[in-house]
């Protein structure tokens, strides 16, 4: 063929898919589609569907309606986080009486006993073993109730109603109804919510549900919430009341957060993320009774056992640091009393100490270690007579013995209110960081996604200490 | 430090922030007025010339110098030093007052809105800026692509004959497929016709039309047409435009003895217990949206009925080929049914 001839099909071609017009591909596709659809209509037989079906609608004309809609939403999803907040108390302070009660003992003397110098011990047992018990005991128990209940709700098919009752909700800040699954599962777990996202097929929510994951407490926060608000919240009131003023107050932060969710994906569909494709469709499965074990069973490897093993790898070398900076000194100071005298100012304008954000610096790995790293560094900059000694993180028994010390550190109740907010508007921990980037395979996202919220953080804190110190 | 006023610390963060706003404001901020000044080249200016200069043209009007700095929006020096330029170039002469395009520049304008309307199709199939955007995101990007850019773009697109408004986009040759119709206002009681073109400018208007939810493609009948207002019905809805807004709308009159099917009606005008069969996705919808309807089996024929209504309103559950699957209000608007009269058992 020459040159001649091959220039007049491509000029013939154009010339013929100029005449076809623009509808010609999707009329095309359509036709193919409606042709499938008579095929399938033809061949393929239905039975028994019907009765089947009955049930479903009924179920749904339930938990759709109006009236019981959304109290049954709210009554289960609060059944499953107070299962998990309460039902975990046990098997966590099993966990902790067993690794750090006795196992940290029986370690110490060990090493002590083949004769370990006191730097290698305290490096390895004070600092990364240490962590990673913490990180085990705190974070398994919770991760292990919440995830296979969750994951139960989603196989049975009641998940998407609730996506779907609450999706003109998150229409209006421009967002997926299925972002209220993902943030309830960031309730559980921020790496997991993140992971979660996978079921919003559409570009730009999903990446508003991953950024504004963030903004859902999780298992790792509530017990720093709870502490924090029964010693210093629940102080402020008669006694007869202080249980449910301080249960109120983390209640308070929970919501305050689902309201940054709400307000962050707003902004974020207005500005930065308008150009991102958007489509919606929402498939509404029929019922099925859930897999039980199969379900407990894949909940557990494949949430449960990924999430801690993250949070171990990552809290492993935060351990390290923790003691470390407590034990290398530089002229007569330790690195940690150095940086929190130079943080200590700037912690001051938002409410906070140096304290508190060394330690949300030390603990970005995993905010279940915050509070022992507070005690251990509160204890290491006053000097008072408590503890385990430098670099050794340790948590009281006693709630009152824990106040006492954190007063002894110079708290108020606004340091505490604030505390409360910035455990709430933080960086997210590093194993999510590592599962948004992931997810995105975008550093400019993983990086906005975490620095975000510490600029809301600092920005609340400071503006609420502001308005604390002019008031009182 | 301890000691520092809260009051001054709240005045310094307030001031900060009050400047970050002025600043970075979207479109007013002075970072954008600024950013956007120092790019307003010669090169801009020209083509802007010319761009307006050809659209005078193709709606047979004429146009003078004073005229042109009405419409343009930059300072009247730039533009005669510009005009001067390009009459030396030969884009453009003058035959008296009177502005024309030479051959030289009507090439090069049609290049300028080729580029224009082929960015407005790629920003409505490609991406999710919302139809007021795309104007002015064309606007900008009409500078910027090089030819070969152009050609890779119109090839990724399929090499469209039409932008989402109706206008058609000018080939690598220049040329271009004709609007068929006339403005709604010309259209006599009764006349039954397609809307084939949508006017984006001015942006008042367009946000009028964009708000009335009107989608190019549809079959309207006018009612109603006379000095005060036009009426029509299309897809089982009344529509009342005012005739400066009525006038931004074209449509194809259809002449043949066509049957238009009078109980056509968008999917969001569905109530619970009627049934109704799929006529086809409005034009309305593109890109992912569209393909994801067609894959979840919206297509010509199927059977459609509420599933669940929703507690908040929107979005409905619908029940399609045994499927139960929630739309939100918008995109039920763009899929099209005709009510069946038997109703849900």
């Amino acid at each position: 063929m020459n040159q001649k001839n091959i220039d007049y099909i491509i000029e013939l071609s154009n010339e013929l898919r100029w005449q076809i017009g623009d509808d010609f591909h999707d009329n095309l596709t359509e036709s193919i589609y409606a042709d499938a659809a008579n095929i399938v209509k033809d061949t393929v037989q239905v039975d028994n569907s019907k009765k089947r079906f009955r049930l479903d609608s009924k179920i749904d004309k339930i938990v759709t309606s109006k009236t019981f809609g959304f109290p049954i939403m709210f009554l289960i999803l609060g059944l499953v986080l107070w299962l998990t907040i309460v039902g975990a108390n046990y098997p966590s302070s099993l966990l902790a009486s067993l690794l750090l009660d006795n196992m940290h003992p029986i370690l110490k003397s060990g090493a002590a006993s083949i004769g370990t110098p006191w730097w290698l011990d305290g490096f390895l047992i004070d600092g990364v073993y240490l962590a990673v018990a913490w990180v085990i005991a705190v974070m398994l128990p919770p991760m292990a109730i919440f995830f296979p209940m969750f994951t139960l709700l989603e196989d049975f098919g009641y998940l998407p109603r609730v996506a779907f009752n609450l999706d003109s909700l998150f229409k209006k800040s421009g967002a997926h109804g299925k972002q209220a699954l993902t943030m309830s599962m960031g309730f559980g777990c921020n790496a997991a919510g993140v992971v979660a996202t996978r079921i919003i097929d559409s570009p730009r929510e999903r990446l508003i549900a991953i950024i504004t994951n963030n903004f859902s407490l999780c298992n790792g926060r509530w017990p720093t919430q709870i502490l924090i608000a029964t010693i210093f919240i629940g102080a402020v009131v008669p006694g007869s009341y202080s249980s449910i003023v301080s249960l109120l107050a983390v209640i308070g932060v929970a919501v305050l957060g689902m309201g940054f969710m709400f307000g962050v994906s707003w902004a974020l569909s207005k500005t930065l993320l308008k150009g991102e494709v958007s489509t919606f469709n929402l498939e509404l499965p029929p019922y099925r009774p859930p897999r039980f074990w199969k379900t407990i069973y894949t909940s557990l490897i494949d949430r449960t056992a990924i999430v801690l093993w993250r949070a171990i790898v990552f809290a492993a070398p935060a351990g390290a640091v923790i003691w470390l900076i407590s034990n290398i000194y530089v002229g007569n100071e330790s690195i940690a009393e150095w940086t929190i005298n130079s943080l200590d100012s700037f912690g001051f304008l938002l409410g906070l100490n140096g304290v508190i954000l060394l330690a949300y610096i030390v603990a970005i790995p995993a905010n279940e270690i915050v509070i022992p790293t507070i005690l251990m560094l509160t204890v290491l900059v006053t000097g008072i007579d408590s503890g385990a000694g430098a670099g050794v993180m340790f948590e009281l028994d006693s709630m009152n013995a824990t106040g006492d010390i954190l007063r002894a550190g110079g708290w108020t109740l606004l340091t505490a209110i604030n505390l409360m907010l910035f455990s709430l508007l933080h960086n997210p921990c590093s194993t999510t960081i590592y599962t948004i980037y992931k997810e995105t395979k975008s550093t400019k996202w993983t990086v906005f996604a975490s620095i975000m919220p510490v600029i809301l953080g600092f920005i609340v804190t400071f503006l609420v200490a502001q308005v604390w110190r002019i008031i009182f | 430090m301890n000691n520092y006023n809260p009051i001054s610390a709240l005045l310094i963060f307030f001031v900060f922030v009050v400047l970050l706003f002025i600043f970075f404001r979207p479109v007013k901020g002075w970072f954008w007025i600024l950013r956007k000044h120092f790019k307003n080249n010669e090169k801009t200016i020209i083509e802007d010339v010319l761009k307006q200069l050809y659209h005078f043209e193709y709606s047979s009007n004429k146009v003078d110098m004073k005229t042109l700095v009405q419409v343009l929006d930059y300072k009247n020096a730039s533009i005669v030093e510009a005009i001067n330029k390009m009459t030396i170039n030969n884009l453009i002469y003058f035959e008296s007052d009177i502005l024309k395009l030479s051959e030289a520049g009507r090439d090069y304008a049609l290049r300028i809105v080729r580029v224009h309307r082929l960015w407005e199709r790629y920003l409505a199939e490609k991406t999710g800026f919302s139809k007021t955007e795309w104007h002015d995101r064309a606007e900008m990007m009409e500078h910027k692509l090089s030819h070969d850019e152009t050609n890779t773009l119109a090839a990724r697109l399929g090499n469209p004959k039409f932008d989402p408004h109706g206008d058609p986009i000018p080939t690598k040759t220049g040329k271009m497929a004709d609007v068929i119709g006339v403005e709604l206002p010309l259209l006599p009681i009764n006349t039954i016709g397609r809307i084939t073109h949508i006017e984006d400018e001015p942006e008042i208007i367009y946000k009028q039309i964009l708000a009335e939810n009107i989608h190019i493609g549809s079959l309207l009948r006018v009612v109603e047409n006379n000095s005060t207002r036009i009426v029509f019905q299309s897809e089982g809805e009344e529509f009342k435009l005012a005739p400066i807004v009525a006038a931004n709308l074209t449509v194809a009159a259809i002449e043949k003895e066509v049957v238009i099917e009078d109980n056509i009606a968008r999917l969001s005008s569905l109530n619970e217990n009627e049934m109704a069969r799929i006529i086809g996705i409005s034009k309305e919808s593109r890109g992912e949206s569209r393909r994801r309807l067609l894959d979840l089996g919206f297509v010509k024929g199927a059977k459609i009925s509420i599933d669940m209504m929703n507690p908040l309103g929107e979005p409905h559950a619908y029940l399609i080929k045994g499927t139960s699957i929630a739309l939100r209000k918008d995109q039920a608007a763009k899929i099209l049914i005709k009510k069946s009269y038997e109703y849900k058992s």
